[in-house]
């Protein structure tokens, strides 16, 4: 893990994104502003001096995001396709809360945008408040998710699976993998192939498969049962770690693959 | 908000609490999907719908994201039903708030054409003649291709 906003020699610098994929990246920050309760009332009556806060605040923060370059010193100035600022105010808890939601089709991730919004929606409610109650408290400033790019999909208080660690030693020492016990691959078998195969889910060694791919686990399953050959049917669908795949999808150990029917729901 | 679930749903419920709160929502469109006594054989007496759990909450919020970038939506539910069902039975419940009606109706179409050829779930409908698993309809596939070529 690195700072990608220092380079190596320690200076600020900003990210050269212009080889970077577009990709499309939505990220959702959040925060809140405490009050007396009496603030949050006349706030929901729009009973305030200053007038319509929600209004003037949803403003300030969709005008916040797009010009966050200007404020973070190595942002990228972006056209940002979506910005979205709801507010809820929680009169259990004295409080306005605040989401912003940005989007864009891009090559750098949007989360400082969202930051920015909610930070100067939450200052535009202070503002619009002051008059009433000076003791408000801007608080919980935080990502609640992102996703699109390179570094991968965040979602708050979603831990990303540990890295597989295959063996430990001394320094020095040159450890072997913990055996091959991780090495099989989960298949599922749904709706109306479970029932014609007879078959919910079955485990494989991933060495078993003449090639690493979805097209392999089909010949190692056909070689296990001659049954599987109708896996190879058009219109048997398949999906790797529940995403849609095909014979060329790439399999790796611990990778789950289920097999079924075209769908009919709804 | 998304959800599979066994238990039925009640559409008046889930509409007012999408729009509750809130003045800036013009239109709300829902549609429900209920279990026919007749479909590929006649006196359908009920029908097992299964899905995939996991990978069928990530097609519906998909699904979802799809029709709110392509509309200005304000809010979506979508509440798809799994389990044993009897014909009358409610199935699926789509609803759609956004401040005009033409987005909400497109959104809430969409959103069914894609859940038809795109969400994890299977039907097997049982009949005085027998149990057998529905097969997919071209029609569902030609409804949700009209959206291909309108971005």
């Amino acid at each position: 893990m690195s700072l990608t906003h220092l380079n190596a020699r320690g200076e600020a610098h900003m990210v050269d994104v212009a080889d970077k994929g577009e990709t499309r990246r939505e990220a959702v920050a959040s925060g809140r502003i405490t009050m007396r309760p009496e603030t949050l009332a006349l706030l929901a009556q729009g009973g305030l001096p200053k007038g319509d806060v929600l209004a003037t605040a949803r403003i300030a923060g969709i005008q916040a995001a797009k010009r966050t370059h200007e404020l973070i010193p190595l942002c990228h100035a972006l056209p940002l396709s979506k910005v979205a600022i709801d507010f809820h105010l929680n009169e259990a808890a004295a409080c306005v809360e605040v989401t912003a939601t940005c989007r864009l089709n891009g090559r750098t991730g949007v989360e400082m945008e969202a930051l920015t919004a909610v930070s100067v929606a939450c200052l535009t409610l202070y503002d619009m408040c002051k008059a009433v109650d000076k003791a408000m408290q801007i608080e919980a400033l935080r990502l609640e998710s992102k996703s699109g790019g390179q570094s991968g999909d965040y979602r708050r208080g979603v831990t990303p699976p540990a890295p597989i660690v295959t063996g430990s030693g001394e320094p020095g020492v040159v450890a072997l993998g913990e055996a091959a016990q991780g090495s099989l691959l989960r298949v599922k078998c749904l709706a109306e192939l479970r029932e014609r195969l007879e078959v919910s889910e079955v485990e494989i060694a991933l060495d078993a498969l003449p090639s690493a791919d979805v097209a392999g686990l089909k010949a190692a399953l056909e070689a296990r049962d001659a049954g599987f050959a109708l896996l190879k049917e058009a219109r048997i669908l398949c999906a790797v770690n529940q995403v849609m795949g095909g014979d060329q999808t790439p399999l790796t150990e611990g990778d789950e693959v289920a097999f079924f029917p075209p769908v009919t729901g709804g | 908000m998304i959800r599979v679930q066994q238990a039925p749903f009640d559409a008046g419920a889930e509409m007012a609490a999408l729009s509750e709160g809130r003045t800036d929502i013009g239109a709300l469109v829902s549609f429900v999907g209920q279990v026919r006594d007749f479909n590929e054989r006649p006196e359908v007496e009920g029908l097992t719908l299964e899905h995939y759990p996991g990978m069928t909450e990530a097609a519906l919020a998909e699904i979802v994201t799809e029709a709110e970038a392509r509309w200005p939506l304000q809010g979506v539910c979508l509440i798809h039903r799994v389990g044993h069902l009897t014909p009358g039975d409610p199935i699926v419940l789509v609803v759609v708030a956004s401040a005009h009606r033409r987005a909400a109706f497109e959104a809430c179409d969409f959103i069914m054409d894609y859940l038809k050829t795109r969400a994890p779930f299977w039907k097997k409908e049982h009949t005085a003649s027998g149990h057998y698993w529905v097969a997919e309809r071209h029609s569902d596939h030609q409804d949700a291709q009209r959206w291909e070529e309108t971005p």
